[in-house]
């Protein structure tokens, strides 16, 4: 019987590296995107006429913002432990023919 | 002869500069992009219980690539089966010229842990008895030699006692500036108070163990404290420099692009007694793992 493919395996593990930087890199985006929006809120916030309207966009687009970028890692991370799960499952059925 | 990996050489590419970069992280994932070591004789990978090369020789030459690179480093351009294993080789005569493929984003000690009791299996099961050893490293390669020769007499290997011949070919003793700079450049992002700055620092630390070993050139095990070279061993130190005047300003900079001429020497360890030093002006740090000046150089010291 012909074993699992060394190059299913190699691919398994390109997926799930990309995905685990779509995880973490999603993470890191939202920081760097909050935390430069935050500069410019608070320049608005430190004017009385902006204040009020300001501090309302503010919590609307951190919100948004946040959904975003966690959705966008939520699935980096499925799709990381889905592919490392499976090419765990890979290596082990490689291991069985090799030792058959 | 064991089987190679059915993944192309783009792939091997892709795997060897992702091991450098996360090789701790893949490891410990178990993800396949992790690079095993692996010893090569004519492009064939040895199965090392039981090594079968076409002609084993009673001296064995083993060259060790640097950081992120794979063992067609040391391959001539447009002369892919040529090397300084095999000038050497051709030089002495009963001589086999083998290459090291490894993870280079593992921390070095752990390599150099692995390096000296896969030496020990190599020797032991080397078809015929082995008289002679040379061990040559390129970049961090270098670093691997100096770890396993530790190892290697530590835990009284045979292959230690072959009073081996160790050549250091641009490898950043003292540690390399890039590695320094991007340790530095790290720690000051991780200090300013703004988040976005910060998050450029922490992308900076995500490089693997063996990428931090680079920034002083750390070989042994955390706790340990600096060892002197293998007494029983020769040493040789090869470096290289951008430009060809050894004073020009480039080269005070940058060295051989990634290492200056006074880390390739370990002039800040103590003790070291070499018994050769070469350095090749307008010889960059990739080109001296393949150039016709260093080959001879080589040839000069080790026959």
């Amino acid at each position: 019987m012909k074993g699992p493919d060394n190059n299913t395996h190699w691919w398994l593990g390109v997926a799930e590296l990309v995905a685990q930087g779509m995880h973490h890199g999603a993470v890191k985006l939202k920081r760097v995107h909050l935390s430069i929006a935050d500069e410019s809120f608070r320049v608005l916030d430190a004017i009385p006429v902006t204040r009020p309207g300001s501090r309302l966009v503010r919590v609307c687009h951190h919100g948004i913002a946040r959904v975003s970028y966690d959705s966008v890692s939520l699935a980096g991370r499925v799709v990381a432990e889905g592919a490392a799960s499976a090419g765990a499952r890979l290596a082990m059925c490689r291991q069985d023919t090799t030792e058959k | 002869m064991v089987s190679v990996p059915s993944a192309g050489r783009v792939q091997q590419h892709i795997s060897a500069i992702a091991s450098g970069f996360l090789g701790d992280w893949l490891e410990h994932r178990g993800n396949p992009l992790a690079v095993p070591m692996t010893v090569f004789a004519d492009g064939e990978a040895l199965d090392l219980k039981n090594p079968q090369p076409a002609a084993p020789g009673s001296v064995l030459c083993l060259s060790i690539h640097g950081l992120m690179e794979l063992e067609s480093v040391w391959d001539f351009p447009a002369k892919p089966d040529e090397h300084y294993g095999t000038h050497l080789a051709n030089r002495l005569g009963d001589t086999s010229a083998l290459k090291l493929r490894f993870n280079t984003g593992r921390p070095i000690y752990r390599n150099g842990q692995d390096l000296a009791a896969l030496l020990e299996r190599l020797v032991t099961n080397w078809p015929v008895p082995v008289k002679r050893l040379v061990l040559i490293g390129h970049s961090m390669g270098g670093l691997l030699i100096r770890s396993a020769c530790h190892y290697g007499a530590a835990n009284d290997h045979r292959w230690a006692s072959l009073n081996p011949d160790c050549v250091y070919i641009g490898s950043p003793h003292d540690g390399s500036w890039l590695a320094v700079g991007a340790h530095k450049a790290a720690g000051w992002l991780n200090r300013v108070p703004r988040d976005y700055l910060k998050v450029v620092g922490e992308v900076i630390d995500l490089r693997s163990e063996g990428i931090r070993n680079l920034s002083r050139g750390d070989v042994f095990e955390p706790g340990t404290s600096d060892q002197p070279l293998l007494q029983s061993a020769r040493h040789y130190v090869i470096s290289g420099l951008l430009a060809k005047g050894e004073q020009h300003p480039v080269n005070v900079l940058f060295g051989d692009a990634l290492v200056h001429q006074s880390s390739a020497r370990g002039e800040r360890r103590e003790g070291w007694e070499l018994a050769g030093i070469a350095n090749f002006p307008g010889v960059d740090h990739i080109r001296l793992a393949h150039h016709p000046l260093v080959s001879q150089q080589l040839q000069e010291w080790l026959s």
